[in-house]
């Protein structure tokens, strides 16, 4: 690579500082090849998010509150809204978490079932960190005093259209259960503007169906424009961290009692985003323009 | 301690055995193969099928404290399904029937990781709780898996009989011509474009270690056995020394499928476990048996390498 194509690199996403990168390896519990328990390769980890470094910084403009509060050590499990078709979300937080966390971490996205099927994606999530989303797996990485994230809304989240924009599909229990079992500080955070990247109108369910594939969504531009369709439009994402909440409850107590946490989670997501988007305009179709600050 | 070891002409047992005879134990080995040219058991040998009765006379004669059976034979040795269904889970059946009735005090089976199956909906980690998937999954591994169950309701059922039954990850090693530690001496090694999931690895040394402490221990159980920690098999073949070559799996499954009808010994049903993960843990293992693995998952793949001298087997 010559080295005016370096500098523009170096310009558009920065190496990540020294000071992060040591960080994250003095925790990351690598063996001698290199690789953690769960497979992450801290080195690969670092260069794929540094590449992603611009589309945080640069296209979607995240802005982030109150991420002091996510508990310096220990095992923490993150919990946001999941919204937008593809999980940009997912990424922007676990880029937040190392950008601006303090310290810094790699964070532990649990996707879905059928992403070790994909090729090529599934071995990169591996490298970075990224773990199925399986309880099992989920309770072994908190034990381990790693960092989760997790969608409890799961595809429910993604899938919807926009016309169901910042409304709070139905969690599960799951996640709480885990939290109490593992003794785990629940951060929520309301991620705002991810809902907006793919105004969905319509999801073809008969070729999802086809395909085996959750959603097939249908925006002004996709499938209309083909792949450039795809591409998410740059609006301005906040994500907004919430105070963690740590409960005394038995993890096998009944659902009925297990639920009033989980909404008392749902009702902080609600809280934070309604506080954002209260305060930002309202982001309509034909105001998003590239560059245009919202 | 008198000792019966089966799967006596292998490199793993010779291992074992070495060890064994070295603090003073009696040893006894069986296999139905007959010694490589150039090797010899540290005890008596004797060559015949676990089916035979000259093994019966062998427990007779012997009446030996433990049974070790690291005997499975597989695809690559015996590719008629029938003739492997015999001996891993005849042969199997019929050893532990005798060491029941010739009063053997302890017996260690070397089962296989591979039990589990490669499934992509395995969750990491997994116990030896866990189901077992391969005869689901693959019907090839089918006397694997019924060799395990087997082992595991004899433990289970003849309590006065203390059973171990070890499930080992990818056993590699400078002595060993299994078809892992085959792959990984090659040049060019292949590994499935867009597909490149976690294995673990285990010395040889760490695993006859590891039949070492399961026959010494007077504990009984299931207990999975692996090494440091997990490696992406792309880094596996470079820290073995060798090239990756990228293969399609769509053309691969075809073409190993082919191989395989015309009785080459590739086993094709182990090609999902380049796909996708299968990670145990030996958390228990470590715990109830203090063992831990001397090599490290470098040192264990350097020393498969090329450069490492080759396999003292015909």
């Amino acid at each position: 690579m010559t080295s005016p194509l370096r500098a523009l690199a170096d310009w558009f996403s920065p190496p990540l500082a020294p000071e992060v990168t040591a960080a994250l390896r003095e925790v990351a519990q690598t063996n001698s090849a290199g690789f953690d328990p769960w497979g992450l390769h801290p080195e690969t980890a670092e260069r794929a998010l540094r590449s992603a470094r611009w589309l945080y910084e640069r296209y979607f403009r995240v802005r982030t509150h109150g991420i002091e509060r996510v508990p310096p050590a220990g095992r923490v499990m993150l919990v946001p809204n999941h919204s937008g078709q593809l999980p940009f979300d997912g990424l922007l937080v676990a880029l937040a978490m190392v950008l601006e966390a303090k310290p810094p971490r790699f964070v532990r996205g649990m996707v879905e079932r059928w992403f070790p099927s994909l090729p090529f994606i599934s071995t990169l999530f591996t490298r970075c960190g990224q773990v199925v989303g399986d309880p099992e797996n989920c309770r072994d990485l908190l034990l381990r005093d790693q960092t989760i994230l997790v969608f409890p809304e799961g595809v429910r989240g993604t899938g919807k259209t926009y016309f169901h924009r910042y409304e709070l599909q139905s969690f599960g229990t799951g996640f709480i259960r885990l939290a109490l079992e593992t003794r785990t500080p629940v951060v929520p955070i309301a991620v705002v503007g991810c809902e907006e990247t793919y105004p969905s109108l319509y999801n073809i369910d008969w070729l999802a169906r086809l395909l085996g594939v959750p959603y097939v969504p249908v925006t002004p531009f996709f499938p209309l424009l083909g792949p450039l369709g795809a591409v998410p439009l740059p609006v301005q994402v906040e994500l907004c961290f919430g105070p963690a909440r740590r409960w005394d409850l038995d993890p096998d107590a009944p659902d009925a009692e297990v639920q009033v946490l989980v909404d008392e989670v749902k009702a902080e997501i609600t809280r934070m985003t309604r506080e954002v988007i209260a305060r930002r305009p309202d982001l309509q179709l034909p105001g998003l323009l590239p560059g245009v600050p919202a | 301690m008198k000792v019966l070891v089966t799967g006596a002409a292998g490199q793993l047992a010779v291992l074992l055995a070495r060890r064994l005879a070295a603090r003073g134990d009696q040893l006894t080995g069986i296999d139905a193969r007959p010694l490589p040219r150039g090797q010899t058991f540290p005890g008596d040998f004797l060559q015949a099928r676990y089916t035979q009765r000259r093994v019966d006379e062998a427990f007779r004669r012997v009446r030996p404290d433990v049974l070790v059976h690291l005997g499975r034979v597989r695809t690559a040795e015996v590719s008629s399904f029938s003739q492997r269904y015999t001996q891993n889970v005849l042969g199997t059946r019929r050893l532990l029937d005798l060491a029941r009735r010739y009063e053997v005090r302890r017996v260690v089976v070397l089962s296989t990781f591979h039990v589990y199956g490669a499934h992509q909906h395995n969750h990491l980690h997994l116990t030896e709780d866990d189901p077992l998937r391969a005869s689901q999954l693959f019907p090839e591994l089918a006397d694997a898996v019924e060799l395990d169950h087997a082992a595991t309701n004899f433990l289970w059922r003849y309590r006065r009989v203390e059973t171990v039954v070890l499930r080992p990850v990818n056993i590699v090693g400078p002595t060993l011509n299994n078809f892992i530690t085959r792959l990984l001496r090659a040049r060019r090694c292949p590994y499935f474009v867009g597909y490149d999931p976690m294995l673990q690895f285990v010395h040889e040394d760490d695993v006859a270690r590891a039949l070492e402490l399961a026959a010494d221990a007077g504990k009984f159980g299931v207990f999975n056995v692996a090494g440091e920690g997990v490696v992406s098999w792309s880094h596996a073949i470079r820290l073995a020394g060798g090239d990756p070559l990228p293969v399609p799996h769509v053309l691969a499954y075809p073409l190993v499928g082919a191989l395989a009808r015309l009785r080459l010994g590739v086993p094709k049903h182990l090609m999902d476990y380049f796909r996708y993960p299968v990670i145990v843990t030996d958390a228990r293992f470590r715990e109830e048996f203090g063992y831990a693995p001397a090599r490290t998952t470098v040192e264990t793949l350097a020393a498969v390498g090329r450069s490492a001298p080759p396999p003292g087997q015909t």
